[in-house]
């Protein structure tokens, strides 16, 4: 520690000629000052590895935390420079109902703790992620602010910053190719995953379980404008709803196909697209997944109909045949049930007088 | 007591008539023959009345066998067939409604419905087969024969139209099936043709899939929903009345059930069919 400390003032003196990008009135310019402000200021945490205590003021400067003082958070830090490693610290510390410094609460921290991402960490999994790893640790930015890793633009390269592979796939997807085309309403991570209330699927409270999938990629694709904006269709979930599959999800037969068994989920690609589950010619073989005997067969044909919209074609023609037939007939029955009480009625009058 | 006060008072009218006509009381001889006489008058009345009576009850009691035993099976199996099927099918047409919701929640399962209406399936199924076979017996010939629909029906149609309006006085003659009988017989026929048909696709669907286009199983899948919608309205009116609301059968025509048909009914509802039955039975009569 002591090395450490010496270096550290070797640096500052060093330091001390370059532009100082704060103020000598800052009340964090101490920390700065002497240590921390310095680009390659490092604590060796085994021999030959270092780590950097390196920090980035500029970007301090411009985050949600601005106004703070260093040790606001780092509360352990009494005296300048400190003779001890500070303690770890947490967002939770000021993030808390009732706390006096006026730092806004939420449920979220409270629904991180219940994901997949809480549960991990709480197990000591060293690879789960904490608050910090999605927004950063001092340069904490708003999901607006564009420079933020967890502005939608940015969230897939955050998340990918761990999912690596995933990453890749979701950059091939339609979802993927659009963001990069800076199409802000194409879905990223969280659209579909959630990002706090991070459940696994198999968890009824998941937006991926197989009941809720439907209704997550109804956020988008329900909706008339951004659908319309993008000419995708729009009724795509309903007719699903309406289907044989939809009807067993719905009524718990969670074995039944929703969207992604057969659209895939992270690289979701189009019909037109030979390399997509739902290509004419691969839809035998993604049927086939559920369906053994599926042949080309299952591709002759529309699919997400609703037999009332005439875009279903055939299915249209049977659905207006039946519903003339059905109001045709069932006013003929009635009118002819009407017709005979009425008959026997009169004949009953007449034979009752004569 | 009665009838003794009624003998009294009728030889006693006798009696002053006679006088009024004789000019003269009568004697003790006279007035007996007089009260022998009216005896055996109101003994005939009587007797004659019971007879009529006698009649009257046996032919309300006579009956004629409407339906084999056969037929009524058939009818038995069919009904409890279709009563599943609607039961299984109706929730899952309205799958949007509260009451399928509840059904599927709380009564039971889309599982144990699919089993049910495969149950239903086959019994319509098998009362079909059962049916086509019947149909090939010397009676199902001759039931097929009676259930063709003929250019009589037309007129019979339009006759009892005119009855009801009261544009004639004269309601039509029937056979052993009526037009609206017919029409039932053939509307279930081509109803359950489609069900079935359609039925079968969608069970087998993997077999469907597997030989004919997607459009296709669609289409069987719209006709399945459709014409199961037009079935159940047609028994829930056509039927529904001509079995149990209307006021001649009121709650319940049990001929179906039991094969018999009283002699009135016979007479009312198949004049034609009965006068035939009549004319075969005084044929075999006479040697």
């Amino acid at each position: 520690m002591r090395q450490l400390l010496a270096l550290g003032m070797v640096l500052i003196s060093l330091g001390l000629g370059s532009e100082l990008s704060y103020g000598q009135r800052d009340p964090n310019a101490r920390c700065l000052l002497e240590c921390h402000g310095t680009s390659d200021f490092k604590r060796e945490v085994a021999p030959g590895q270092f780590k950097s205590l390196y920090v980035d003021y500029e970007q301090f400067k411009t985050s949600v935390h601005k106004d703070k003082l260093c040790i606001d958070c780092h509360t352990d830090v009494t005296a300048i420079p400190h003779q001890r490693r500070p303690e770890q610290i947490h967002c939770l510390q000021c993030h808390y109902q009732g706390n006096v410094v006026g730092a806004p609460v939420s449920e979220r921290p409270e629904k991180y703790k219940e994901s997949v991402h809480g549960k991990a960490f709480a197990r000591g999994d060293p690879n789960a992620p904490d608050c910090k790893h999605c927004h950063t640790v001092h340069s904490v930015r708003a999901p607006t602010d564009p420079l933020s890793p967890v502005y939608r633009a940015n969230i897939p390269k955050t998340c990918g910053s761990c999912h690596i592979e995933i990453y890749t796939e979701y950059l091939e997807s339609v979802h993927g190719q659009a963001l990069r085309n800076n199409i802000l309403e194409s879905a990223v991570c969280s659209d579909c995953h959630r990002e706090h209330d991070l459940f696994p699927p198999d968890d009824p409270r998941s937006s991926l379980h197989p009941q809720n999938v439907a209704n997550t990629c109804a956020r988008c694709h329900a909706d008339v404008k951004i659908m319309e904006r993008r000419g995708v269709p729009v009724k795509q979930v309903e007719a699903f709803k309406k289907s044989f599959h939809g009807i067993a999800i719905e009524f718990e037969v969670l074995k039944s196909a929703n969207c992604v068994s057969c659209h895939g989920y992270h690289k979701i690609l189009s019909s037109r697209d030979p390399r997509s589950p739902i290509y004419p010619l691969n839809l035998a073989n993604t049927c086939g997944q559920c369906h053994p005997n599926a042949s080309e067969n299952v591709a002759r044909g529309r699919f997400h109909i609703i037999p009332s919209d005439p875009g279903a074609g055939i299915v249209f023609w049977v659905y207006e045949f039946y519903r003339w037939l059905t109001i045709v007939m069932t006013a003929g029955f009635i009118f002819y049930i009407v017709l005979d009480l009425y008959g026997r009625w009169r004949h009953a009058r007449r034979g009752s007088h004569g | 007591m009665a009838d003794s006060a009624n003998e009294e008072r009728l030889v006693h009218e006798l009696q002053r008539e006679l006088e009024r006509e004789l000019d003269r009381s009568l004697d003790d001889a006279e007035l007996q023959r007089v009260k022998e006489l009216v005896r055996a008058q109101l003994e005939a009345e009587l007797r004659a009345k019971q007879r009529r009576i006698a009649r009257e009850k046996e032919q309300a009691e006579e009956y004629f066998v409407r339906f084999s035993l056969n037929v009524c099976l058939q009818h038995l199996v069919l009904a409890i067939g279709v009563i599943l099927l609607t039961i299984t099918g109706l929730p899952i047409k309205f799958h949007d409604s509260a009451w399928a919701e509840f059904i599927f929640r709380h009564i039971w399962s889309l599982e144990v419905n699919r089993i049910i209406h495969r149950v239903g399936a086959s019994l319509l199924m098998f009362v079909t087969v059962w049916h086509i076979g019947w149909l090939m017996t010397r009676e199902g010939r001759r039931e097929l024969r009676e259930l063709l629909p003929r250019v009589k029906d037309l007129w019979d149609f339009i006759a009892n139209v005119k009855f009801m309006l009261g544009l004639s006085s004269e309601r039509p003659k029937f056979g052993r099936y009526s037009y609206s009988e017919k029409f039932e017989y053939w509307a279930l026929v081509w109803g359950t043709a489609v069900m079935v048909l359609s039925g079968l696709m969608l069970w087998f669907h993997r077999i469907t899939l597997a030989y004919l286009p997607k459009y296709i199983f669609d289409v069987a899948l719209q006709a399945h929903s459709g014409e199961a919608l037009l079935a159940i309205l047609a028994l829930i009116t056509w039927h529904m009345y001509h079995a149990h609301l209307n006021p001649e059968v009121f709650p319940m025509n049990m001929t179906i059930f039991t094969g018999k048909i009283s002699k009135k009914r016979m007479i009312e509802e198949h004049p034609l069919e009965y006068e035939q039955i009549m004319r075969e039975r005084a044929g075999a009569e006479r040697p």
